[in-house]
């Protein structure tokens, strides 16, 4: 037990030494894995900003139904049971026009103007959830609401808001194939960095094996080494990804006026960022391992 | 100690290295293996050691059959055997200290532990006052000494050496037949390469005459 760990201790010192006799080649290969890191990281960000605009975005079918200026709270009650008898209806919601005016002053400038105006210049009106997104359907039951007396207008204006949406499903697609193939690329410089590595010091693996070290003996080392830069790598990609959020997150902020606010980039959670590290050091692990093994195949191909 | 039964060595492309050699080496022996370049010396010497394995016949070291060993146990059985290489095998981006710590360190040695036997080592050597030293700021008789206090840095039970005192004038081969001379009187079984006939004589051990990979008469 104290030799086995022993045998770890000495790897991982062994390890560590490796990249500190290295310092800027160990620099360089660390830099380039966080580079290749960030881009996935990037592109997970942006997915995860994008469909937090998305989930804000009313994507839901409804339709408006504004009622004239002259409806009477009778006449809202009557049009409302009507509506909601509809089978098309799936929840009717009613905005009086009291509710409605102070709903515009909370959120607009426009308090003042409003003010000055005798009376209040907004109807009645009714927001229709309905069932169906098929067009002939959704006519119909315009054409029914529409010959309701008291009934001014009625609005299916999510037609917008739903090609939006599919647009977003799009751009959520692309962005995950980008982050799969980036993820890809980097187990291979991972590995292709490793490989060099182990290369370089094929004559002490050599007479390691000549004295007696095992293929384990051999790869722990290895093993710490392409573990420890890849948590090294991955962190400095979570960091480099923060730095260019930060950094994007400013330049929209100035771009896009407030009635925009969701427009942000979100940072992916703690929780996600350990996640990087760790895949960083398991990838880095991974790659260790095959560079390694191939130059451990060749000494026993050599004995043959 | 070391039994060699119709072995057979052939490497890749064809060469024929060794023929249908069988040799028995006693525990405690010393065995000078003789013949020209090209006579299959070292290929003997390292299916000795565990670093190759024979293509036919069996090679029986410790009472293990080294053909039926598996490459991690043959690892660990190498670690019983010291070998010094012909060309010496130093890592030339390491010290002495820590070429001769290499063999110890591979074994997850404790570190006061690797302090002792090395300094013993190197001390058997002549070397004690150079353990701070580059490989290559050692003369060529040095960096063969280093190989050798490397090889017995575990204290093996099997010395091998290819051709030590090859490039080496006569005083410095003398030398180094000395020291093996010296493990051989402790009890080490030393098994040993050579083309030089007049060393084999004066040291008095056995020899195997080896010609065109096989055991000549």
């Amino acid at each position: 037990m104290m030799t086995w760990l022993r045998l770890h201790r000495h790897a991982l010192a062994d390890a560590l030494r490796r990249l500190a006799t290295q310092p800027l080649a160990s620099l360089f290969s660390i830099v380039v894995l966080a580079v290749a890191i960030t881009l996935p990281v990037l592109a997970a960000i942006a997915l995860q900003s994008v469909g937090s605009v998305a989930s804000s975005l009313e994507t839901d079918p409804h339709v408006n139904v504004f009622l004239t200026l002259d409806a009477t709270d009778e006449d809202a009650r009557r049009i409302g049971d009507a509506l909601r008898s509809n089978p098309e209806a799936t929840s009717v919601k009613f905005v009086s026009r009291t509710q409605a005016l102070a709903e515009l002053k909370a959120t607009t400038h426009l308090a003042e103007l409003l003010d000055s105006l005798n009376g209040n210049p907004l109807p009645h009106a009714f927001t229709v959830r309905v069932r169906t997104t098929d067009a002939k359907k959704l006519d119909e039951a315009r054409d029914a609401w529409s010959r309701l007396p008291k009934v001014d207008q009625v609005a299916a204006d999510f037609e917008w808001s739903e090609r939006l949406g599919k647009w977003i499903h799009f751009g959520n697609t692309l962005l995950t194939t980008i982050a799969v193939v980036l993820g890809a690329a980097v187990a291979f410089i991972v590995g292709h960095l490793i490989r060099l590595q182990v290369v370089s010091q094929g004559q002490e693996i050599e007479v390691s094996q000549l004295v007696g070290a095992t293929a384990s003996d051999v790869r722990r080392p290895f093993l710490y080494h392409g573990l420890t830069q890849g948590a090294l790598a991955g962190a400095a990609a979570v960091g480099l990804a923060a730095g260019v959020s930060l950094w994007l997150g400013l330049q929209l902020r100035a771009l896009t006026p407030n009635y925009a606010a969701e427009m942000k980039v979100v940072f992916l959670d703690p929780a996600w960022c350990l996640a990087v590290v760790g895949i960083a050091a398991a990838l880095g692990l991974a790659g260790a391992w095959w560079a390694v093994g191939r130059e451990l195949r060749q000494f026993a191909q050599a004995a043959r | 100690m070391i039994q060699f039964s119709s072995v057979a060595k052939r490497y890749e492309g064809g060469l024929e290295a060794l023929r249908g050699v069988s040799v028995e080496i006693a525990a405690g022996e010393m065995v000078a293996v003789t013949g020209h370049s090209g006579a299959g010396k070292s290929t003997l010497l390292k299916l000795a050691a565990g670093i190759e394995r024979a293509s036919s016949g069996t090679v029986v070291v410790h009472g293990q059959n080294l053909g039926a060993l598996g490459e991690t146990a043959l690892a660990i059985l190498r670690r019983r055997i010291g070998f010094v290489f012909q060309d010496h095998k130093l890592l030339f981006d390491r010290n002495a200290f820590d070429n001769v710590a290499l063999p110890l360190r591979v074994t997850g040695c404790a570190g006061d532990e690797i302090g002792r036997r090395v300094r013993a080592a190197m001390d058997k050597v002549g070397l004690l006052a150079r353990e701070r030293a580059m490989p290559v700021a050692l003369s060529g008789g040095e960096q063969q000494r280093l190989c050798i206090a490397r090889a017995i840095v575990n204290r093996p039970s099997i010395l091998i050496a290819d051709e030590p005192t090859g490039n080496l004038d006569a005083d410095y081969a003398k030398a180094i037949l000395d020291l093996f001379q010296s493990f051989h009187r402790v009890g080490v079984t030393v098994l040993m390469s050579t083309h030089d006939e007049a060393s084999v004589a004066r040291l008095g051990c056995r020899r195997v005459a080896l010609a065109s990979g096989a055991v000549a008469p």
